[in-house]
């Protein structure tokens, strides 16, 4: 059974799956934040990526933000039928509405973030 | 520099007109800047010639297939939004650190900038109000022009002869960074030559041509700042970032074609 995600400060969660892979996603929260998604830009397979690199970006009404890498790792897939169908990111975004798959090279990052009561507070401490 | 031990308010420099990539260097500097000094700051600038600027996102090939704008220079901005041919308006920029009150939703931004103007000019007798749409129109995105969109909270006029929409006059657009929220706008004056459908403030009211424009917006940022708790710092100077070094390199990013062909 897949682990109970985790979360990145930048909102981004992650989960380990029982191929030793990882799911990121962008949280509820997040999404519902940018309201009107119109673009997104996913990284290439293959790229090998540091924690809190950059790994793609999404345009919502006027406004573009960048997601990040929660762990180090590679790349090693990508929803690719995401970018076409945005919506889905704010239906199901903990299932359908992943982004990227990683093979993390340094699983002990995984221990660094937050878990869901962690990232509950940072929510609630967020600006408004 | 700014003071980094008042930290409300609002720091604002009025630069002198620069070419695309320099203005969105000096931006993205200003952005490192309010996130180092953990402050608002504010850079109102021109062009040094009529200028296209892009949204983060927009393909560059609808920009090359719209004749209208063949010949002027193209830059890319970080910001998303429409494309804006800057020459006939004023365009300012404002970087707040994400851990400021304006650096969470994005609406409170816009609307922090966009009411304050509002406010200033209604009380100048210009019916400006926002926009008070969804967030986004259907289909808005098909539209190349930032002034032909309209979004929630854009600051628009309404007049006789456009009472429905009402004449675009002010819109703005983020790109958020990691520790900080840029934030580009842009106060249409006067239509540009290749989008005359756009009247602009002047146009709207006429009186306005006889306003001291800096008055204007030393009167407008002020309003900004009491509502971000504190007095407007005005710098007549340029904004200059305090390595010339990273102004170059960052220039000569928003430079570099593959920038500008990313989409």
């Amino acid at each position: 059974m897949a682990a109970a995600p985790k979360f990145a400060k930048t909102h981004e969660w992650i989960r380990l799956d029982d191929d030793g892979l990882a799911t990121v996603g962008i949280s509820a929260y997040a999404v519902e934040a940018l309201t009107d998604l119109v673009f997104m830009q996913l990284p290439e397979v293959g790229r090998a990526v540091k924690a809190g690199e950059s790994i793609g970006e999404i345009e919502s009404v006027k406004a573009v933000s960048d997601f990040y890498a929660p762990v180090s790792g590679e790349v090693v897939e990508v929803n690719a039928a995401l970018p076409g169908n945005l919506e889905t990111l704010g239906q199901d975004p903990y299932g359908a509405g992943w982004l990227v798959r990683l093979r993390p090279s340094e699983t002990g990052e995984l221990a660094a973030l937050l878990d869901q009561a962690a990232y509950d507070a940072l929510v609630k401490s967020q600006p408004h | 520099m700014a003071d980094a031990s008042a930290t409300s308010g609002l720091v604002a420099w009025w630069d002198e007109p620069a070419p695309g990539p320099e203005n969105m260097a000096a931006d993205e500097l200003l952005a490192a800047e309010a996130l180092a000094l953990g402050r608002p700051l504010v850079r109102v600038y021109g062009w040094s010639e009529p200028t296209v600027s892009l949204g983060g996102f927009q393909r560059l090939a609808d920009a090359r297939a719209a004749t209208m704008i063949a010949g002027l220079p193209l830059v890319r901005r970080p910001s998303g939004g429409g494309a804006i041919v800057h020459g006939t308006d004023l365009t300012y920029a404002v970087a707040v650190p994400r851990s400021h009150p304006w650096g969470g939703d994005p609406q409170v931004l816009y609307d922090a900038f966009h009411e304050s103007l509002a406010e200033e000019l209604r009380q100048r007798g210009v019916a400006a109000e926002r926009h008070p749409g969804r967030s986004r129109a259907a289909g808005d995105e098909e539209r190349f022009l930032c002034f032909d969109r309209r979004a929630q909270g854009d600051l628009v006029v309404r007049t006789a002869a456009n009472t429905t929409d009402g004449d675009k006059i002010l819109g703005s657009a983020q790109r958020r960074l990691r520790g900080a929220v840029l934030q580009h706008g842009s106060l249409l004056l006067e239509p540009p030559p290749i989008a005359a459908a756009h009247p602009g403030l002047l146009r709207l009211h006429p009186a306005a041509a006889a306003w001291d424009l800096r008055h204007l917006v030393t009167a407008w940022l002020t309003r900004v700042a009491a509502e971000a708790g504190g007095p407007l710092d005005t710098r007549l100077d340029d904004f200059a970032p305090s390595r010339a070094a990273l102004m170059a390199d960052a220039a000569a990013r928003f430079r570099n074609p593959a920038w500008l062909s990313r989409r």
